[in-house]
C-alpha cells in the first residue's frame, strides 16, 4: 500500500507535541483495557488482570502498551504482530479482518494466552495494528497442571487464523472452541472483550489522527521508540562494564525426575546489557518450557525496572537488551514441548539477574519474593445447578526487602497480576475458604525485614454421600523452602523468606498436581515470605517492637532471629538485655 | 420580608467560603475566612457572624444553610479520625492490609501504599461463617464477640467496623454482633459493612466500611456543634450537607453515611460550573478548580457530570489509581492532582524543580502570608512573577509579604540552581501548569473526549492565574471564567437539588423478569429514599436500571421514562441497552443473555433558581493601575495594565497581556488572548495565537 502524497503534515512534531502525543499512545491502550475489563466475563480478566493491550505502528513497532498488564506480556507483545503479519502480510489485510492464535512459539508461550489482533486502517491505509492477549481461563485439554508432557496434553491450539474476514466471522473458529472448552460461554464471552479493546483502540488511534493531522504514525513511533531507547542506554552505561555471574539449581518439579539448573551470565558492556542462559538445563518433560519469548520478556523486565522505570516503556525498551537462550534448553524451547508452567521458570530470572548485579547496583535491587513463581489455584467441577464452573485464584507471598525498605506483605512479582476476592471465588466454585491471613515470622529477618507470606486454606462444599460433587483441583507454588538449593534469599546478609508447603486433610502433598477433591476435604498452603536486607542485628529494636506488637514477628522471633528482648509486662524493648545479646551474638 | 435568604458555607483546605443569595434582590453576597483545621466549626461560625454585621435582618430573613466541607478527607489524610477496631470472621482479619496483592505501578519497584486505618492488633477475627448462598456454616460466636468487646473497651478503642464475608447476602451475623458489642460498648460508633456497601468483594467493602467507622464521631460531633452553633446564634431553620455526587441531604442523613460527605466540596464545585455552563449555554466543558491545596478537575458533557461508586482517598502516590484506600460510595468521577497554590516547590536530587503533591495549607501557608512558612510555594511563585497582588489578596485583607516569597525561593532554588529568583518563579508555575495538564490529558482520554471539544470553566483561588497557561497546554480554545470564582463550591451549594439515591441489586435476566416485582422494587426503593427527603414538596423521581450481559460485572445505565413496567417498555430498555454497548464497545454480538444488575432511584427536589441580577454596566472603564509582571511566553518583564473586575462593562473587550483583579482571585489574560466581559458576568477568554 502506497503513502498517499495529497495528505500533508499540519503539525510539527517539537518536543511539547511529542510529549502530548505520546501520553496519548498510552492513554488509547489504557481505554482500550478499560474497555477490556468492563466488557469481560471471568475473574481472570475483571479481577485478575492477566492481560495486555497493545499499541503498533504500520511497520509492527510496539508504541505503547497498557498500564495495567503482567510483566510476562513485555517481551512477547512485540514479537506476537511480527508474526501475525508474517503469516498475513499487510498488503493481504483488509479492513474488518481479524487475526487469532494461541500458539505458544508464535504468541506468548503457552496455549491458554489467546492473541487477538486488527489492522487500523485509516483513509484507507493500514495505519497501525491493535493487539490484546488475554490470559483465558481454560483451553480444554489436561488443563492447568505441570503434569503434561508435552503441548498436546495442553489443549486446543489455534494456528494463526482470521477470525473475522471483512468483518465477517469464520464460526467455525467458535465451534472448534465450544467443542473443546469446558466453559465455552465465558471463554467466548471473555474472546469478544478482546474484540472490544480492539475496537476501542482502533478509534482512539483514528480519533488521534484526525484530530492531529496526521497521515500516520512512523515519525511519531520512531521518535518515542528512540527516546526510550536512548533513555536506557544511557542508564546502562552508567553500570561499570563487566560480566556477572549466578548460577542456581532449580526446585524440583512435581512428577519430573530431572534437575533444573539456570545459568545465567550478565555482561554490561557500554549502553548494552547481554543475558547469557548458555549452560542452561534442556526441556524437561514437565510442563515449564520456556519459549524463547517469554524468556525474553522475565529477562528485560528487571533492567527496565530497575534502571530507568519512569520513561515508558515500547520497542525501544527491548533493544538494549540482548538476551541469549540456546535452543533446545528450557529457556528456548520449542513444539511440542509443554509450557503451561512456564512462569515456574520465568518468573525467576528477575530475582537471578538482581542477585547477579547486587555488587554493582545495590541499592536498585530487591531480595527474593515469596510468591515467586506465581501461586495458582485451579478449581473445576459442577455446582449445586449442575452448571461447570471453573474458577481460578491467586495469593501472593511477601515482598524482597531492599536497601532501604522492608518489603510489603503478600504484594505480586515479578509478575502483576491481582488476586480474585474471596467473595467472587466462593460465588463462583463450591468451596469456601477457611483462612487468608498473614503468617507471623515468615519475612526474611534483616535490617530491612522481608514481607510476610500468607497461610491459605479451604474446604470443599457439597455432600459427599452424593456422586459427582468433587472438585478438580490444582494449587501450583513456588516448591521453594528456607533450607533447599533455591531458597526464597534474602540480600547484603539478610535472611530468606520463610514458610512452604501444601497439605491436603492435614497431610503433606506435592503442589502443581490435579487431584479429584470430595466434599469436606480440606486445602491448606503457605506462601512464603520475602526475603530480609541486610544483617537483621542491625535492625533498629523499636521496629522489631513494633513487629512484634502488630504481629508480624513473635516475642520469640525478636529474640533469636533479631537479638532484641522485650519486655513482656510493659512491651518495651529490655535495652540492657538486647545489647548484650547482640554483642553476644556478633561475637 | 423573611425566609428569602439562602446561605452556601464550604470549608476548603484554606479557606472557608461564604454566600449569601438574597432571593428578593437577586444579589449574592460573599465572605471567606481562613480555614481553622483544629475547629472547623469556629470559621463557619465566625463568617456568619462577620455577614451578620452587615447584611439586614441576617437571622432573620435566613432559612436555609447548605454545607460542603473536606474535613471527612483531612481527617483521614491526616489519620486524625477515631481509634478504629474491626470485627471481622476468623481466620481473614488482615483483609486490610493484604489489599488487591497487586502494584499499581508496573514499573515503580519500591511502590508505596497508604497504611491501613486499623492497625492488626485491633484486627479481630471471631468464630463465624456465611457462605456465598447466604446460608450459615458457623453460627457466630457470641461469646468471642463478647470478648473482643471488652479488650476493645480496654484497648481504648473508639470506633468499631463489624465486616463479615457474604454479609451483603445474610446480614444476621453482623447485626447480631452489634447488638453485643453494644451491652459492653454503648456509646460508640459502630459500622456494619452490609450498610454501608450491599455488594461483595470484600477488600472494597471492609474499607469502605472502616473509613465509615474511622470519622463516624468526628463527623457527629463537627456537625452537632455546628448545629447548635448556629443556634446559638438565632439560627434554626433548615441545614443540609452536600454529598459526594452533587446532591444534598439533610444533616441527619449525612450523618448515618458520614463517608458519603468525602468529596462535597468538590462535588459542589462541579454543580456550579454545570450552572454557568447552563447559562452560557456551553454543554461540554472542563472544570478546573485549583484551590490551596489540590486542583479537581471534571468533565461536563451534555450538561451533566459523571458518576461513579468507585472512589479512593489518600491516595500516596501522586494520586495514582490504586494507591490510596478504596471507598465504594457514589461520587462525581473527578480529578484530583496534587496541585495547589499552597503547593510546595523543592528541588529533587538530581536538581531538578518539583512542585506539590504536598501543599503547606493554611498554617503555616505560603511564605507570603508570614504566618512562619519557610517553604516555597505556587503562590509565592505567583506574587513573585506579578500576578498577584500583594496589597490586595482577598481584597486586601491579608497583606503578602513579597520580601519573604523572594527570600524562600532564593534560598531554595537560586543558590543551588544559579537561577535568579524571578526566572526559578517563572520555573514554579510553569512546573504545576505542566503537572496538571499532563493528569488532565490521561483523564479526558480515559473519558473518550478531545480537549479542543471543551471549554474550561476555572475557578478555585488560583484557578484563574492558571488557566490560560493550563488550556494552552491542552489546546483548549475558550476559557470561562465565572463571576464570584474564588467561591464556587459555596455557590454551587446554592444551585445544587436537594437529592439522595439509593440501590438494589437485583441480578436477574430481564427476559426472565417479573413486571410486578419490578415495579415493587422500584416502589420500595423510591419509598426508602423519601425518607431522607424532609420535604415532600417539588420532588422528581428518577428511575435507572443498569444493564450488562450476564456475566460481566460493569453494567451500562438505562433511564427509564415509562414507570409501568411490561413488554413493549422491557423491549426498549433492551434497545437502548444494546445501542448504547454497541456505541461504547463497537459491534461485537454477544450471545449472552441480558441481565439487571441493580436498579436504582434517584429522587430530586427541585430548589429556588438562583437568578443573578444583571446590573447593566455600560461605561468602559480605564485600567485602575499598572504593574509589571513576567510573561512566561516571551521569557520576559513586561508592563500590563491591571482592571478591577468589579467595575468592567457588559461587552467590554481586553486584549492580553493584562490583569484583572477582585476580591477572591485574580486573572491572567496573557498575551495572545482577548477577554470579554459576558453579561453574567462570566469572563470569556479566547486564544487566538
Amino acid at each position: 500500500m502506497q503513502t498517499n502524497p495529497s495528505i500533508k503534515k499540519k503539525i510539527k512534531l517539537d518536543a511539547i507535541t511529542i510529549q502530548i502525543l505520546w501520553n496519548r499512545l498510552i492513554t488509547i491502550v489504557d481505554e482500550a483495557a478499560t474497555g477490556l475489563i468492563r466488557t469481560a466475563y471471568t475473574p481472570s480478566v475483571k479481577e485478575y488482570h492477566d492481560f495486555c493491550c497493545a499499541l503498533f505502528d504500520a511497520n509492527a513497532q510496539m508504541l505503547s502498551h497498557s498500564t495495567i498488564t503482567t510483566a510476562g506480556f513485555l517481551g512477547i507483545v512485540p514479537e506476537v504482530m511480527k508474526n501475525f503479519l508474517k503469516a498475513h502480510p499487510k498488503n493481504t489485510l483488509r479492513p474488518g479482518d481479524v487475526l487469532i492464535t494461541n500458539d505458544p512459539w508464535i504468541a506468548s508461550g503457552h496455549l491458554i494466552d489467546i492473541s487477538i489482533a486488527s489492522p487500523i486502517f485509516y483513509k484507507k491505509q493500514i495505519v497501525g495494528y491493535t493487539l490484546c492477549i488475554v490470559h483465558h481461563l481454560d483451553m480444554g485439554g489436561r488443563m492447568a497442571t505441570l503434569e503434561s508432557k508435552d503441548v498436546y496434553e495442553e489443549g486446543l491450539k489455534i494456528p494463526i487464523l482470521k477470525l473475522f474476514e471483512k468483518g465477517k466471522l469464520n464460526s467455525t473458529i467458535f465451534d472448534f472452541m465450544k467443542a473443546n472448552l469446558r466453559v465455552p460461554d465465558k471463554v467466548l464471552g471473555d474472546v469478544r472483550a478482546q474484540l472490544v479493546a480492539n475496537n476501542v483502540c482502533t478509534r482512539g488511534l483514528q480519533m488521534l489522527l484526525k484530530e492531529y493531522q496526521l497521515s500516520g504514525l512512523e515519525e511519531l513511533g520512531s521518535e518515542v521508540i528512540k527516546r526510550t531507547e536512548s533513555s536506557l542506554r544511557k542508564k546502562i552505561s552508567l553500570l561499570p562494564d563487566g560480566s556477572y555471574r549466578n548460577d542456581v539449581i532449580l526446585p524440583l518439579i512435581p512428577k519430573c525426575a530431572a534437575k533444573i539448573e539456570i545459568k545465567t551470565l550478565v555482561t554490561v558492556c557500554g549502553d548494552e546489557i547481554i543475558i547469557d542462559y548458555t549452560g542452561s538445563s534442556g526441556e524437561v518433560m514437565a510442563a515449564v518450557n520456556c519459549s524463547y519469548n517469554m524468556t525474553r520478556s522475565y529477562t528485560s523486565y528487571p533492567i527496565k525496572l530497575a534502571l530507568d522505570p519512569d520513561v515508558p516503556n515500547n520497542d525501544g525498551g527491548l533493544r538494549p537488551i540482548k538476551v541469549i537462550a540456546p535452543e533446545g534448553t528450557i529457556v528456548n524451547s520449542r513444539p511440542p514441548a509443554a509450557t503451561w508452567g512456564r512462569t515456574m521458570i520465568s518468573h525467576l530470572f528477575p530475582e537471578i539477574i538482581f542477585a547477579a548485579l547486587e555488587k554493582i547496583m545495590p541499592s536498585k535491587i530487591l531480595a527474593s519474593n515469596g510468591g515467586s513463581p506465581s501461586n495458582e489455584v485451579y478449581l473445576h467441577g459442577r455446582g449445586k445447578d449442575g452448571r461447570s464452573f471453573l474458577a481460578i485464584a491467586q495469593h501472593s507471598g511477601g515482598y524482597g526487602a531492599s536497601k532501604f525498605f522492608d518489603g510489603h506483605s503478600c504484594l505480586c512479582f515479578p509478575n502483576n497480576t491481582s488476586n480474585i476476592p474471596i467473595e467472587v471465588t466462593e460465588n463462583e466454585a463450591s468451596m469456601y475458604y477457611t483462612k487468608k491471613e498473614l503468617l507471623t515470622d515468615s519475612g526474611g529477618p534483616g535490617k530491612c525485614r522481608g514481607g510476610l507470606g500468607q497461610e491459605v486454606g479451604f474446604c470443599i462444599l457439597g455432600d459427599h454421600t452424593k456422586i459427582n460433587q468433587y472438585v478438580e483441583t490444582s494449587v501450583r507454588l513456588s516448591g521453594r523452602t528456607e533450607n533447599g538449593t533455591f531458597p526464597v534469599a534474602g540480600l547484603s546478609g539478610g535472611r530468606n523468606g520463610r514458610g512452604s508447603g501444601m497439605w491436603i486433610n492435614k497431610k503433606a502433598v506435592e503442589h502443581g498436581i490435579y487431584r479429584r477433591l470430595q466434599p469436606q476435604s480440606m486445602v491448606k498452603f503457605i506462601i512464603s515470605g520475602g526475603g530480609g536486607y541486610g544483617e537483621a542485628r542491625d535492625r533498629d529494636p523499636q521496629k522489631v517492637l513494633e513487629d512484634v506488637r502488630q504481629g508480624y514477628i513473635s516475642m520469640s522471633g525478636a529474640k533469636t532471629d533479631y537479638g532484641v528482648i522485650i519486655n513482656k509486662k510493659n512491651m518495651t524493648v529490655d535495652i540492657k538485655s538486647t545489647t548484650l545479646l547482640r554483642k553476644q551474638k556478633n561475637g | 420580608m423573611s425566609d428569602c435568604y439562602r446561605l452556601g458555607i464550604d470549608i476548603g483546605g484554606t479557606f472557608t467560603d461564604f454566600t449569601l443569595y438574597d432571593q428578593i434582590n437577586k444579589e449574592v453576597i460573599v465572605e471567606k475566612v481562613l480555614t481553622s483545621s483544629i475547629a472547623p466549626e469556629k470559621a463557619v461560625l465566625d463568617g456568619v457572624e462577620k455577614l451578620a454585621k452587615y447584611v439586614p435582618n441576617f437571622y432573620k430573613n435566613l432559612y436555609e444553610v447548605i454545607h460542603a466541607t473536606t474535613l471527612i478527607t483531612n481527617v483521614i489524610l491526616e489519620r486524625k479520625g477515631d481509634k478504629t477496631g474491626l470485627i471481622t470472621t476468623e481466620g481473614f482479619k488482615d483483609i486490610l492490609e493484604l489489599r488487591r496483592e497487586v502494584r499499581y505501578d508496573i514499573y515503580d519497584m519500591f511502590i508505596k501504599f497508604p497504611p491501613p486505618l486499623v492497625p492488626r492488633e485491633l484486627r479481630c477475627g471471631v468464630e463465624e461463617r456465611i457462605l456465598a448462598s447466604g446460608q450459615i456454616l458457623k453460627p457466630l460466636n457470641r461469646a468471642e464477640v463478647k470478648k473482643v468487646a471488652l479488650f476493645f473497651k480496654n484497648s481504648g478503642v473508639q470506633a468499631i467496623s463489624i465486616a463479615f464475608l457474604h454479609s451483603y447476602k445474610n446480614n444476621s451475623h453482623e447485626l447480631e454482633a452489634l447488638e453485643i458489642v453494644r451491652n459492653t460498648l454503648p456509646n460508640i460508633p459502630i459500622s456494619l459493612s452490609h450498610q454501608v456497601v450491599a455488594e461483595p468483594k470484600e477488600y472494597e467493602r471492609f474499607s469502605t466500611t472502616t473509613i465509615d467507622a474511622y470519622v463516624k464521631s468526628t463527623a457527629d460531633k463537627y456537625l452537632e456543634k455546628l448545629v447548635l452553633g448556629l443556634k446559638k446564634k438565632g439560627f434554626s431553620k433548615k441545614i443540609y450537607v452536600m454529598l459526594s455526587n452533587g446532591g444534598t441531604a439533610t444533616v441527619e442523613t449525612a450523618k448515618s453515611v458520614p463517608i458519603q460527605m468525602v468529596e462535597s466540596g468538590p462535588a459542589a464545585g462541579v454543580e456550579a460550573a454545570c450552572f454557568f455552563g447552563g447559562l452560557l449555554k456551553r454543554k461540554n466543558l472542563l472544570s478546573f478548580d485549583m484551590g490551596g491545596t489540590t486542583a479537581k478537575l471534571c468533565i461536563v458533557e451534555n450538561g451533566s457530570a459523571s458518576k461513579s461508586r468507585n472512589f479512593e482517598v489518600d491516595r500516596v502516590h501522586r494520586f495514582k489509581s490504586g494507591s490510596g484506600l478504596p471507598a465504594v460510595v457514589p461520587v462525581y468521577d473527578l480529578l484530583e492532582i496534587g496541585a495547589g497554590g499552597g503547593s510546595i516547590a523543592r528541588l529533587d536530587d538530581l536538581n531538578l524543580f518539583k512542585v506539590g503533591p504536598d501543599s503547606s495549607g493554611s498554617n503555616p501557608g505560603p511564605a507570603c502570608y508570614g504566618n512562619k512558612g519557610n517553604k516555597a510555594t505556587v503562590t509565592d511563585a505567583d506574587l513573585l512573577l506579578g500576578y498577584l497582588n500583594p496589597d490586595y489578596f482577598l481584597g486586601g485583607e491579608i497583606q503578602l509579604n513579597l520580601s519573604a516569597s523572594e527570600k524562600v525561593i532564593s534560598d531554595t532554588f537560586s543558590k543551588k540552581t544559579k537561577l535568579s529568583p524571578i526566572k526559578a518563579a517563572a520555573g514554579i508555575h510553569e512546573i504545576v501548569n505542566e503537572n496538571m495538564a499532563s493528569a488532565a490529558r490521561v483523564y479526558i482520554g480515559e473519558k473518550g473526549k478531545s480537549a479542543s471539544d471543551l471549554s474550561l470553566i476555572a475557578f478555585g483561588g488560583a484557578g484563574p492565574v492558571h488557566a490560560v497557561s493550563l488550556a494552552k497546554k491542552l489546546g483548549i480554545k475558550e476559557i470561562i471564567i465565572p463571576p464570584m470564582c474564588g467561591v464556587m463550591s459555596s455557590l454551587g451549594l446554592l444551585t445544587a437539588p436537594v437529592a439522595f439515591e439509593k440501590y438494589k441489586v437485583v441480578r436477574s435476566l430481564i427476559k426472565k423478569i417479573n413486571f410486578k416485582d419490578l415495579e415493587k422494587d422500584f416502589s420500595t426503593l423510591e419509598e426508602e429514599t423519601m425518607k431522607h427527603m424532609d420535604d415532600s414538596a417539588n420532588l422528581s423521581i428518577k428511575r435507572c436500571l443498569e444493564l450488562r450481559y450476564s456475566g460481566q460485572d460493569f453494567p451500562l445505565e438505562v433511564f427509564v421514562k415509562n414507570n409501568l413496567f411490561n413488554k413493549k417498555v422491557i423491549k426498549e430498555i433492551e434497545a437502548s441497552f444494546t445501542k448504547k454497548y454497541e456505541k461504547m464497545y463497537g459491534k461485537v454480538d454477544d450471545e449472552n443473555p441480558i441481565e439487571i444488575a441493580t436498579i436504582r432511584v434517584n429522587v430530586i427536589q427541585k430548589v429556588p433558581k438562583l437568578k443573578l441580577s444583571d446590573t447593566k454596566k455600560t461605561t468602559l472603564v480605564k485600567h485602575k493601575s499598572e504593574r509589571k509582571i513576567y510573561e512566561l511566553d516571551q521569557n520576559k518583564i513586561v508592563s500590563v495594565q491591571v482592571f478591577e473586575r468589579s467595575k468592567l462593562a457588559n461587552g467590554q473587550r481586553l486584549e492580553g497581556p493584562a490583569i484583572i483583579e477582585e476580591k477572591e482571585s485574580t486573572t491572567l489574560v496573557k498575551s495572545g488572548t482577548t477577554a470579554i466581559v459576558h453579561e453574567t458576568g462570566c469572563l470569556i477568554i479566547n486564544i487566538h495565537k
